[in-house]
């Protein structure tokens, strides 16, 4: 009799337990410990939103180097962002995309961007998760919708494991591969640079770069601003305009004719391999942009008033504070990050 | 005495597995009609005036509807799962006139409350980002901005009150941080929206207040108004009046 009651009071106990106990974890998805820099601001991402997570980074990864997002099936977000060079695209001015296509803008470095709070020359993306829209939309770029990719993610049984494994609710959509894309992207964290271990006193700069460096402080530093060399504002910086592609940069997201011309300052972080330089790639090399800031800036509309002294236009240098301020940022390249295994393709 | 201590249990064992909260709950549809004059639109065909002597003709009309509530009388709100809450209203397609809410508390409210087009204060959040292949789909999304178009309508107008033969377009969404034209609708009842089984909420837009309901808006001063900060708060503020309830019916 008792043991009846025990058995019913056993039932009734299990009975209630829910489907918990029916859970078996298919694998462990460890959450990556974010590379976070002592000396760097605290990231503008949300990691507690979008944890990088082993399985998510490895997805990413794929993601990112998976010619599947373009149209054509060979354009990767990796053909344009290329890592020795900064994930820049390099030596070309304007990006290539499917079948040859020029765009009009060079591909932005890919570094660091947990701290940025736009994305895109103009600031056209708010949000690393939205970003991806761009590039895989654009009829220059990857000319893809997004459902033609989510279409064909989901027709492979590779990604469909990969996306069950990376998130808890397993599904094949276009919020898990944004994620995806993003944690893999937050994780490239760029700060071990010449200039950092002088920061962290591991390091002494020549006597050319100290001189750089006080050249770089008083003439460059109000808008490559801090520890990641930019103050993520949109300035005009007295570039002639190209007739060819009259690009009114800032302006075709607000609309605003005060933001005509307007391009993000970009960061000077690993400047040395992210050639050529300006948002049209106009410039091969790094004296090619210090002769335009000390004698080619032109007043075009919103020019920036700190390239507006007295009587002259731009910045002037002389030959060899030019070379100065080039090695110094030179001491902004960062080797390990630029071979570092974790990003590399193969 | 075996079977009574079976019994009890058997029926312990079938209580103690039901909720605790025993709200029950609904499904509920609501129907958008976009209408001129009380009449349905003809698409390219009909030809309408604005209350500036102006013609036109609609060729296409979308909207975002999203994050979707609902208020009762004593201030208590429901709001509907902020992921599951974006819904393209397209003019074309009947079927995208109707939205199906799941799992509504049934009760009494005075108030439903929505947004036309995409919060983007937590942007891209709350799941948005999978109405991405929907927007994209119909066109409502600026590729180059990663952004959403909230409300568009394309068609033709003629200034003089002829026949439409030029084209305007209007695109309104946000621009960037810079400027934010998401707006929220909140529509009263006096008679509720008492949801119990399938009920079917009738909501109208009238469209013609896009032209007048807070700013006039002549087409001819501005025919093309995408990312234009002047005039693109103004429609989207117009076409934040355009909606009002209709007494709501039992299937």
């Amino acid at each position: 009799m008792s043991k009846l009651i025990l058995c019913m009071v056993l039932i009734l106990c299990l009975a209630c337990s829910g489907d918990e106990t029916n859970y078996v974890e298919i694998s462990e998805n460890k959450i990556l410990d974010f590379p976070q820099p002592d000396f760097f601001p605290q990231p503008v991402y949300n990691l507690e939103e979008n944890p990088p997570t082993e399985k998510g980074f490895e997805l990413g990864k794929k993601l990112f180097y998976d010619g599947k997002l373009s149209s054509t099936g060979v354009i990767s977000c990796g053909f344009c962002h290329v890592q020795e060079f900064s994930f820049t695209h390099h030596t070309h001015e304007v990006s290539h995309g499917v079948d040859g296509a020029l765009g009009t803008r060079n591909a932005q470095p890919l570094m660091n961007l947990a701290y940025l709070e736009e994305f895109s020359w103009d600031g056209a993306a708010q949000h690393l998760d939205a970003f991806s829209i761009i590039p895989i939309t654009t009829d220059t770029e990857m000319n893809e919708t997004v459902s033609n990719v989510i279409n064909k993610l989901k027709s492979d049984e590779v990604y469909n494991e990969l996306f069950a494994e990376a998130f808890n609710n397993g599904e094949v959509n276009t919020q898990n591969m944004f994620r995806a894309l993003s944690q893999f992207m937050v994780m490239m964290v760029s700060a071990d640079t010449k200039y950092d271990k002088v920061l962290e006193g591991n390091s002494v700069f020549s006597e050319e770069e100290s001189a750089g460096q006080s050249l770089f402080e008083a003439k460059c530093a109000s808008c490559h601003e801090g520890i990641l060399f930019t103050d993520q504002s949109y300035r005009n910086n007295g570039l002639s305009i190209d007739l060819r592609y009259n690009d009114i940069g800032r302006e075709r997201v607000t609309g605003l004719e005060e933001d005509k011309y307007k391009f993000k300052v970009p960061t000077l972080r690993n400047i040395m391999v992210s050639l050529p330089y300006m948002h049209d790639g106009r410039f091969q090399s790094l004296k090619e942009v210090l002769d335009h800031y000390d004698s080619g800036v032109e007043s075009t509309q919103n020019l920036d008033p700190s390239l507006q002294q007295e009587i002259s236009l731009g910045i002037s240098l002389t030959e060899i504070e030019k070379n100065q301020l080039i090695s110094f940022l030179k001491t902004l390249t960062d080797d390990n990050f630029l071979l570092d295994r974790r990003f590399s393709e193969f | 005495m075996k079977k009574i201590i079976c019994l009890v249990l058997v029926l312990m064992l079938s209580v103690s597995c039901k909720d605790d909260d025993t709200l029950e709950t609904t499904s509920i549809d609501i129907s958008f009609a976009n209408t001129i004059n009380s009449q349905n639109i003809e698409l390219s065909t009909g030809v309408y005036q604005t209350t500036l002597g102006e013609s036109y003709s609609i060729n296409e009309l979308k909207y975002i509807i999203s994050n979707i509530s609902f208020i009762k009388e004593d201030g208590g709100i429901f709001t509907y799962p902020v992921e599951d809450s974006y819904f393209l209203i397209d003019e074309e397609v009947p079927s995208s006139k109707i939205i199906t809410l799941e799992n509504i508390p049934v009760a009494n409210y005075s108030k439903i409350k929505f947004g036309i087009g995409v919060d983007q204060s937590n942007y891209p959040l709350n799941g948005v980002d999978n109405f991405v292949p929907t927007a994209e789909e119909s066109q409502m999304l600026w590729s180059w901005s990663a952004g959403y178009i909230f409300f568009k309508i394309e068609g033709d107008y003629s200034p003089s009150g002829n026949q439409p033969d030029e084209g305007f377009l209007f695109h309104i969404g946000s621009h960037g941080t810079n400027l934010d034209n998401y707006k929220t609708v909140e529509l009263s009842s006096n008679f509720g929206f008492n949801f119990t089984e399938n009920t079917l909420v009738y909501i109208n837009a009238d469209i013609p207040k896009l032209f007048n309901a807070v700013y006039d808006i002549r087409i001819e001063d501005k025919s093309d108004i995408q990312v234009d900060p002047v005039n693109a708060p103004k429609i989207a503020e117009n076409a934040s009046q355009l909606f009002s309830s209709i007494p709501q019916n039992k299937r």
